[in-house]
């Protein structure tokens, strides 16, 4: 499983952006980011739901590939459903924590 | 389309609002009637709206701040608890306090300089909430109420980039100001409508933090975001309202990416079209005006631009729309061909955008279409 995730917009319109291969991580590590795609429900989510721009607010564009399926959804921090800001805030952190000054 | 009565021209509505609240029986009676016959005359948009508020201002004298600070506890779930209510005891948090401070002088500015009671000319209640999520790199307004992540507070000193985003007091007034944009121009946050709505938060937010530290347009810094970049940064701020794309260039951040003119105006499908990126441009036409009029910038080129945006901007305006709207409210303001209507001009015109027919605006306007002469020029 991969995991791309890109974020634009904020107060700075700044662009951040990560890929996570799955089979490159630690076993417990892809275990649990594993988990919290399914718990997101990931690929029954619409792909493009309805927003108006939040000023100041990140936009996240988040694409999962499988070997049989490959799906992509846009959203923002007020429109994300509970089950799936687990895993933007898991995405967050991991982008936030690889960019070491 | 607008058309002003004599008195109108020479009493600014902030001095009749002003009058409202703070003159006698007599003298308030006679500046609401003239609120009242200008807004009639003028045929506003909001005529109903102001008129309400007005009346509500005039019904207390200071203003009527009612802010609110909730605390999220590293969680999405807006608002959040409670944690300082209007004229609540000080809290042991810096980011409850900030918030609270900043969103007071904000509210200050609005109603001491221009007249409005809060985001919405009514005294909506002012709402904040802070330590959203965990290590969150953000302010913004939800359409209701404004939100502040910590930055990297969470992580070793050495590994930090931003510090929370309370620190700000211009981003704090640059959030509060997308709320006033939202009830009044409204303009649609993409491309260059999108970048207008940008660059007015930051008039206003760098218009609070210079009107708290009473600073001139010549001793003002124009950094949006002091302070809010650790030391790990090379760079000073958000954005430089005075040369736009120099407020950081950094091996993790990048480059500041705003384009000062619009031979540099940058076309993107990213951040809505490039709001914050584009924004430099309208950002450096304030700033040029307001440092060609000198003195304090809240108080002309402020009140030029509080006048556009509550005014005369709408949904989709553009750059070019907001040249000739400043210019026009410049004019309806200090008259045609006043030094700020030159002011303005010059603002506009040094990052490459020229006003559209110089037409007579104003008061002249005025008196000359009462002699059926035809004055503005057709756009």
């Amino acid at each position: 499983m991969r995991i791309i995730f890109e974020r634009s917009g904020g107060i700075m319109g700044l662009k951040s952006s990560l890929t996570i291969d799955l089979d490159e991580l630690p076993l417990d590590q892809a275990e649990t980011l594993r988990r919290i795609v399914d718990e997101a429900n990931f690929f029954a989510l619409p792909e493009n739901p309805p927003t108006r721009p939040i000023p100041d607010g990140f936009q996240y564009t988040l694409t999962i590939e499988t070997d049989t399926a490959r799906h992509t959804v846009r959203t923002s921090d007020t429109t994300a459903s509970d089950e799936l800001r687990p895993l933007l805030q898991e995405l967050s952190q991991r982008a936030r924590l690889r960019r070491k000054p | 389309m607008h058309t002003h009565h004599s008195i109108f021209c020479i009493t600014p509505p902030h001095m009749l609002q002003e009058i409202v609240r703070n003159g006698s029986t007599t003298q308030r009676d006679l500046a609401l009637r003239t609120i009242v016959t200008s807004e009639q005359m003028r045929g506003q948009r909001r005529a109903l709206k102001s008129m309400a508020a007005f009346m509500a201002a005039a019904a207390v004298s200071t203003g009527n701040k009612q802010r609110t600070i909730y605390d999220a506890k590293f969680g999405s779930n807006l608002p959040g608890t409670v944690v300082r209510s209007e004229g609540g005891p000080a809290s042991a948090d810096h980011a409850v306090n900030e918030a609270y401070d900043g969103s007071g002088v904000t509210y200050d500015l609005y109603f001491d300089i221009y007249g409005r009671n809060s985001i919405d000319n009514n005294g909506l209640k002012l709402d904040s909430t802070v330590h959203y999520q965990k290590g969150y790199d953000n302010a913004f307004w939800d359409g209701k109420q404004m939100v502040y992540g910590d930055g990297d507070e969470d992580l070793p000193v050495a590994e930090r980039l931003f510090n929370r985003f309370t620190i700000a007091l211009d981003v704090i007034g640059h959030e509060l100001t997308h709320g006033v944009t939202q009830f009044e121009a409204n303009l649609a946050y993409w491309d260059q409508s999108g970048a207008l709505n940008e660059s007015l938060s930051d008039v206003f937010g760098s218009l609070v933090k210079q009107y708290q530290r009473r600073q001139t347009a010549d001793q003002a810094d124009w950094i949006i975001g002091e302070g809010l970049l650790t030391s790990n940064v090379n760079g000073f701020g958000l954005r430089s309202m005075k040369a736009p794309g120099t407020a950081y260039n950094d091996p993790v951040l990048g480059k500041d990416p705003q384009p000062a003119h619009m031979k540099d105006y940058v076309r993107t499908v990213e951040d809505n079209g490039g709001v914050h990126i584009n924004s430099g441009i309208p950002n450096r036409a304030f700033y040029v005006t307001a440092l060609e009029l000198g003195g304090y910038a809240w108080e002309k080129a402020g009140q030029i631009w509080y006048k556009t945006l509550t005014d005369k901007l709408q949904e989709r305006s553009t750059f070019q729309q907001a040249c000739d709207l400043t210019f026009e409210a410049a004019g309806e303001i200090f008259g045609t061909n006043s030094l700020e209507q030159q002011a303005v001009k010059k603002g506009w015109s040094e990052v490459g955008i020229t006003v559209a027919g110089d037409a007579p605006s104003g008061c002249l306007s005025t008196i000359l279409s009462a002699f059926g002469f035809k004055t503005r020029a057709v756009k």
